[in-house]
């Protein structure tokens, strides 16, 4: 009803509506004929063909004039609708509709009051519906991930009932997948419809048109072969000012404070609004008021950060408890206006240290800081043959196995520091022994080289080593990398090509560095064990996003184990080969518990939050950067109309004098 | 002559249906018939019968038994065989008119129905001159054969009478009336309709039903001259005086003209569905006399002469 109302006020359309019942009642009321007593009116009917007849509806039809002024107010009524064809003017054979559910398309603030989405879709569904008979189109949603719902087809309905079942997500947006799927789905030789048991060719590498229909709040599209693609940005949302907006972008649990075990609660809000903004925030532990904070002012497009203090008391929880922020004002986009965190129980950390030669390991680990985090066990080679190691190492007891000169047969469930040795199997691989081998250069921004000074030192022996890909070189030799960090599974494992003291054949010892004797050794070290044995994970880890993949590692070597998400869905998982959990439904953001389905004790929390600045930035963007192209944004809310109201207009005049010619000709009525 | 107003319809005040200066020229004319047949009656009309009368018709042989009294002698004295003379039968003509008597026939100045008697008064004295026999008809409907035949000059008065109180107004279609008259009426002779021909269940039956009868047929289509050529205006509701039929119309000069073309076409229609089945068509105006009709119109269409 808003198109109707739009081009007129509700009260001119009442009366608008009341005059073809008006004329109607004018021509009953009309002045009654004088009768005339004839001899026949055999000829007079025969001259007035379908004249003697006497049921109403007949009687209207001889009615021409009444029939042209109906006819007539009619077509004003239309003119008034403004009929016009709007949407796309689908000139074309083949279109691709990119349409974008990620979660900023849930924000309310097109002018119908629905979500972007739905508005979005509307319009794809105006346009499917003016597809000329015969083109071809294809459907792809994306948020952080693309999914081709709907590949070419000319079937309408299909598409159509694709279209309705693409569902709003509260996941990131990245266009990159989607645009990929675009230009490789754009020149298809064959078919890829499931549903289709032939292999058809459908259509020609022609040229196609793509509808990206987005808010424009997208990461950055790197790369983008057009090739025969002509895309075109089909902005949603409202624009002009920017939707009134906070969100929190970033909600995290800070370290316990060594002296009173206080924990730092950090969160940051952002406005994306040209007005700054004033809101009330309200902290819960568990479902415990903990604190609030009202009139938070934020200033326009900008953030603001808030802290809270959990006493050492209220840290001390003695399961994972869930914390959650909550803006207090309601917006148009209501998915960022909550955030979660998990506080864990305070844990130390298990590391072994295997070595032959243990005694500069004691050492650099005898510093408070490693203590009070970290139990730290020293074993010779002897003990990776002892059962309690193998248990352990299997069931993921240890946070981080550190091996000099040794190595285990299989790998342990834990991140590993590995000595003057590699990984068993070849996806490591290490040179001959360069001597000497002086530093040339280190990674002091990686954590564990941070505060590292490790100019001047002496290394006599030391090998190459080449990591699978993915690894990052910490310390490069003049001849290549000497410590390389590289991924294994969904641990790592840290590889450095020398080490402190060299066994001969002959089991004699002789010093290889002088690195224990520096000051960069224990931090080196204490680096080492903080970054690699996981003790970041007091406060949930990494911010995970809806959509994401999480390894979910349970502290007790579960055989399956239970993930209730936020709506109470409950998924059973069974462990992979290293006793890790893999979990994908992270569709909503909120807390997922992890259980023992045995006893239903809850095992951990896992906080997945939207917290992205990007789409907390409900500004609808003007243009749309693809690769080395910048797409301007149609205009979508003013879609390319057709006017068939001018049209009806003259036709409705030429209808007038064609009225006014019967009238004074008098036909007949 | 006084015309009442509202309803249209036009009524006459008593005239004489035939004027004595119409009655002279009438005496000299007879009805023909294009087909000689046979009488009821002696009368003044040759037969194809051979019988006596003045009028010699043929020659045949003697056979026994004949009378001697029409032998020619003359013949017999030249020729020497005997030969009878044969002579033409003279008898009656059955002369019928059937009125069309529907409401339709009282509109007109004046009325059609008064026309329709003028004209049968006039040809049925022409019969009555002719010593044929004259038998005048309303289409009412009446099942019963109450129409008097007249024959003779000096039933004159008596059919004028007769044709005064004929009864107007009956609602009987045309078919239907012609079909009465038909099952009752089989003699051969000349008929005579006299009708507007305005029935809206059509005509043509009712002339197929003459046909059959295979009587000399003439059908004399009367119109008002309101109806020839219609003097109204305005936003009229015409309604029918028969079954109150109405039609709505505003008079326009498109309409009149399709009226015009309508009625030419009526008339056409009749016209050439009397001459493909023998009947002769003749249409006239209420406006055109009586006199100027028989005396000139049916006399080159060849009923009188």
């Amino acid at each position: 009803m808003n198109f109707l109302f739009q081009s007129l006020p509700w009260w001119s359309w009442v009366t608008l509506l009341a005059v073809p019942p008006l004329i109607f009642l004018l021509y009953f009321l009309k002045l009654r004929r004088t009768p005339v007593q004839v001899p026949s009116t055999y000829l007079w009917s025969k001259a007035i063909e379908d004249m003697h007849v006497n049921s109403f509806w007949q009687r209207l039809r001889k009615n021409l004039l009444l029939l042209l002024q109906l006819l007539f107010a009619l077509m004003l009524l239309l003119t008034c609708l403004r009929p016009g064809c709007d949407g796309t003017e689908l000139v074309g054979e083949r279109f691709i509709f990119l349409v974008d559910n990620s979660a900023s398309m849930s924000a309310t603030d097109t002018p119908e009051g629905i979500t972007r989405l739905k508005s979005a879709k509307n319009q794809i569904r105006t346009a499917i519906q003016s597809m000329a008979a015969g083109s071809s189109a294809m459907l792809i949603s994306f948020s952080d991930s693309a999914s081709v719902q709907q590949s070419y087809t000319s079937n309408k309905s299909e598409l159509l009932r694709k279209l309705e079942q693409i569902e709003p997500t509260e996941r990131t947006s990245d266009l990159n997948e989607a645009l990929a799927a675009a230009t490789g789905l754009a020149n298809p030789g064959r078919s890829s419809d499931k549903e289709s048991q032939l292999d058809v060719q459908v259509a020609d590498a022609l040229d196609a048109v793509l509808y990206i229909y987005s808010d424009g709040g997208v990461r950055k599209v790197n790369e983008f072969a057009q090739g025969a693609l002509s895309p075109e940005y089909h902005a949603v949302g409202s624009f002009g000012d920017p939707p009134a907006n906070v969100g929190i972008t970033a909600f995290s649990i800070g370290e316990p404070s060594d002296s009173d075990g206080a924990v730092q609660v950090f969160a940051r809000l952002q406005n994306s609004d040209d007005v700054d903004q004033t809101v009330s925030v309200t902290f819960y532990v568990g479902d415990v008021l903990q604190d609030a904070v009202a009139d938070v002012l934020i200033p326009s497009n900008d953030a603001k950060g808030i802290s809270f203090e959990l006493s050492g008391a209220a840290a001390a929880v003695n399961e994972p408890t869930t914390v959650r922020l909550k803006i207090d004002n309601d917006d148009i986009f209501m998915l960022d206006n909550e955030a979660f965190a998990v506080l864990n129980p305070p844990r130390k950390s298990n590391v072994i240290i295997i070595s032959d030669n243990t005694p500069y390991f004691r050492y650099a680990c005898s510093t408070d800081a490693i203590k009070k985090r970290s139990n730290v066990e020293f074993h010779g080679a002897e003990y990776l043959n002892e059962k309690e190691y193998l248990q352990r190492a299997i069931a993921g007891f240890y946070d981080l196995a550190i091996y000099d000169s040794l190595i285990p047969k299989t790998m342990p469930q834990c991140n590993t520091m590995i000595w003057n040795e590699l990984p068993p199997g070849d996806r490591w691989q290490r040179s001959a022994v360069h001597s000497p081998s002086p530093v040339l250069d280190y990674d002091g921004s990686h954590p564990i080289m941070a505060a590292v000074k490790i100019g001047g030192l002496t290394i006599i022996n030391s090998r190459d080593v080449e990591g699978p890909q993915g690894s990052l070189s910490l310390i490069e030799s003049t001849s290549g990398s000497i410590a390389m960090l590289g991924p294994r599974e969904s641990y790592l494992d840290f590889v450095i090509g020398f080490s402190i003291v060299e066994t001969d054949d002959n089991g004699e010892t002789s010093i290889n560095s002088d690195w224990p004797k520096k000051l960069s050794f224990p931090i080196f070290m204490q680096n080492a064990i903080e970054n690699l044995s996981g003790l970041s994970s007091f406060s949930a880890g990494a911010n995970v996003q809806p959509g994401d993949l999480v390894t979910i590692k349970p502290s007790v070597p579960f055989e399956k184990i239970n993930v209730r998400g936020p709506d109470g869905m409950i998924t059973t998982l069974k462990p992979q080969e290293n006793r890790s959990f893999l979990f994908s439904n992270t569709k909503q953001s909120g807390v997922y518990e992890v259980s023992n389905p045995t006893d239903g004790e809850i095992d951990q929390r896992i906080a997945v939050n939207l917290m992205d600045a990007n789409e907390s930035n409900l500004v609808v963007r003007e243009d749309l950067n693809l690769g080395y192209s910048n797409l301007q944004r149609v205009a979508s809310q003013v879609p390319k109309r057709k006017e068939f109201w001018p049209w009806i207009l003259v036709g409705s005049l030429i209808l007038l004098m064609a009225e006014w010619i019967i009238y004074n000709r008098r036909v007949f009525i | 002559m006084k015309t009442q107003g509202e309803s249209g319809l036009h009524t006459q005040t008593v005239s004489p249906l035939i004027s004595p200066a119409l009655m002279a020229k009438l005496e000299q004319m007879e009805l023909v018939s294009r087909k000689i047949f046979r009488g009821r009656m002696k009368g003044e009309r040759r037969s194809r019968r051979k019988g006596q009368s003045v009028e010699f018709a043929d020659f045949r042989n003697y056979v026994a038994g004949d009378d001697l009294r029409f032998v020619d002698w003359n013949m017999y004295a030249r020729l020497d065989k005997l030969f009878l003379k044969l002579f033409l039968e003279e008898e009656d003509l059955h002369f019928y008119t059937l009125v069309d008597v529907s409401e339709s026939m009282q509109f007109g100045t004046p009325t059609k129905l008064h026309y329709a008697k003028q004209l049968a008064a006039s040809l049925g004295y022409i019969g009555l001159c002719r010593s044929d026999r004259v038998k005048i008809e309303p289409l009412d409907g009446n099942k019963q054969n109450t129409a008097p035949v007249f024959r003779g000059r000096k039933s004159l008065w008596q059919m004028m009478n007769y044709l005064e109180d004929l009864p107007a107004g009956s609602d009987v279609s045309l078919t239907e009336a012609v079909r009465s008259f038909c099952l009752r009426n089989s003699g051969r002779g000349i008929l005579l309709l006299i009708t507007d021909l305005m029935d809206k269940s059509g005509y043509q039956d009712a002339l197929k039903y003459l046909v059959a009868q295979q009587m000399d047929v003439y059908l004399i289509h009367v119109l008002s001259q309101e109806e020839i050529d219609p003097d109204i205006t305005g936003d009229l509701k015409l309604v029918d005086c028969e079954d109150a039929d109405v039609a709505e119309i505003s008079v326009s000069q498109r309409l009149i003209d399709r009226y015009r073309a309508t009625l030419a076409n009526f008339i056409e229609e009749a016209r050439d569905f009397s001459s493909k089945r023998g009947i002769v068509y003749t249409m006239t105006s209420t406006e055109r006399s009586v006199d100027r009709l028989v005396s000139r119109y049916l006399r080159q269409r060849g009923l009188v002469r």
